[in-house]
């Protein structure tokens, strides 16, 4: 079945990457594992959509890898490329705010995708939050891009995020409850969106379904 | 399976490995230095600042977490020791810890189950023979240990010789004593005890090491293996090597015999000394 173009959205690379990453997928022995790694996340850092779902594709390849010869060499230099470029996040914000809300799109996808044993993986519940702490601060805040970006990953990964630890979770939301209510240069898209996530949040992680004709009403299904 | 698992296999395979890592990998996860005394955190965070190449001035903390991470039960950021710093070795630790668990859980349920039946067994024949082998209470339990045990047995497994051995050899077809056998890692041994019976166990696993070209370092990895301080003559079929032994022969000579010819091990301890050495 050649759907896995479709499935993982790699038609914006070019033919040999394209088949680079489909033998990935088959048979990770054959390739170079960690320049696989960097064409992918450096893909994720360039192109909103690929970001939003390029944690399948690695999930994908880490279990092949560990069916195949119980490696983990890809999860490795995937997961230490993100480190790497977490430890620069700052820099990225400042030089280009979609490479930076592509990366925390990507980071989350991650986090939401390559599971231990069924478990988030525990080493990136921090680094999460502290790019959703980020995205909660006042300058960002007023960026309609930051928040949207924030609020599409709580609604994905904040139930998770919360169970691996609340206290997190409740000092994130601190933060945007202040800016809801007492930031005066946020725009009235930027309020909608963060009163959404204050009453999804509220409403353990999911929307009553008056809030949900309240916010949703009016979008086409 | 971790990088290090992968460059020894690499060593002993020549087999060509992503290597991410230098020798001291590990080492800023030590407690102590070579000397023996406790390393600090900031000598620790300073490797980790070498090895990563810059250092980052937004992170505070020793254990390079944010400055805004508590846990609501303790007043600072948890430092443990043996952190890793890096995430891709955190997320194994992390998977090998959850692996050790689950096996716990496992084999506990699997002893408790033999023991109800052996007790079935022993109250419907009157007897009321005193239960010594009770292992669901005599288990190791200790993370490290377990930990570290788990990581010797993953050196064992990662290797060519253990692929080839389990796929000629099924689980129902071994004979005791004929073919090598896991260590039990929940069983309590002293630590001498369980080392020798890994290095015991990883011997008997290179009869299935694969044949030819490969011989000359086989047989190097295996006397290594054995680790023996004594003396002892090899026969080897190739000079240099025993011409290196043969310097030692002032010294007394012992002699060792490692079992299970029929397993075809490679090497051959024999006794060539004359009785009286003068």
């Amino acid at each position: 079945m050649e759907n896995s173009a479709e499935d993982y959205r790699i038609q914006s690379f070019d033919l040999d990457t394209q088949r680079l990453l489909k033998t990935a997928l088959k048979d990770p022995s054959l390739v170079n594992l960690e320049k696989v790694s960097n064409i992918i996340v450096d893909q994720s850092l360039k192109d909103t959509v690929f970001s939003k779902e390029a944690g399948r594709i690695c999930y994908t390849i880490v279990q092949a890898e560990a069916k195949q010869n119980n490696g983990n060499v890809f999860r490795r230099h995937l997961l230490n490329r993100l480190q790497q470029e977490f430890k620069e996040r700052e820099e990225m914000r400042a030089r280009s705010l979609q490479e930076w809300v592509c990366y925390v799109t990507f980071i989350c996808n991650i986090f939401d995708y390559l599971k231990v044993n069924n478990m988030p993986m525990v080493a990136l519940v921090h680094p999460v939050y502290d790019c959703l702490m980020r995205l909660a601060k006042p300058d960002a805040l007023m960026n309609e891009d930051e928040v949207d970006c924030l609020v599409v990953q709580l609604h994905r990964i904040g139930e998770q995020l919360e169970k691996a630890d609340s206290q997190r979770m409740n000092d994130l939301f601190f933060l945007l409850r202040d800016g809801f209510l007492l930031q005066e240069s946020l725009t009235s898209m930027a309020r909608l969106l963060l009163l959404e996530i204050l009453e999804f949040r509220a409403g353990g992680w999911m929307l009553s379904s008056t809030a949900h004709k309240y916010y949703y009403s009016e979008i086409a299904d | 399976m971790s990088d290090w698992t992968k460059e020894r296999r690499r060593e002993d395979h020549s087999i060509e490995h992503e290597k991410s890592f230098g020798p001291s990998r590990w080492s800023h996860c030590r407690k102590r230095g070579v000397n023996g005394s406790l390393r600090s955190n900031s000598e620790a965070d300073d490797i980790d600042k070498r090895r990563n190449g810059h250092a980052d001035s937004s992170y505070k903390h020793p254990d390079r977490r944010h400055a805004s991470f508590t846990t609501p039960e303790s007043t600072g950021p948890v430092s443990r020791c043996g952190q890793q710093a890096d995430w891709g070795s955190q997320v194994e630790d992390d998977e090998m810890r959850r692996d050790v668990h689950r096996d716990m859980q496992r084999y506990r349920r699997r002893i408790l189950g033999a023991e109800f039946t052996q007790r079935e067994r022993r109250a419907s024949s009157g007897s009321s023979g005193s239960c010594d082998s009770r292992e669901g209470d005599n288990m190791e339990t200790d993370e490290a240990v377990l930990l570290r045990r788990q990581k010797q047995i993953n050196y064992g497994k990662n290797t060519l010789a253990y692929d080839r051995y389990i796929k000629e050899v099924p689980k129902h077809m071994r004979q005791p004593g004929v073919h090598p056998k896991t260590p039990n890692k929940f069983r309590k041994y002293s630590r001498r005890s369980w080392d020798q019976q890994i290095k015991l166990w990883k011997v008997k696993l290179h009869a299935w090491d694969p044949p030819a070209e490969e011989g000359q370092d086989k047989t190097l990895d295996v006397v290594e293996e054995l680790n023996l301080d004594d003396v002892m003559d090899i026969e080897l079929d190739f000079p240099t090597i025993t011409d290196s032994q043969n310097s030692q022969s002032s010294l007394p000579i012992h002699s060792l015999s490692v079992e299970d010819e029929d397993c075809g091990t490679p090497v051959k301890v024999q006794r060539t000394a004359e009785p009286n050495m003068s």
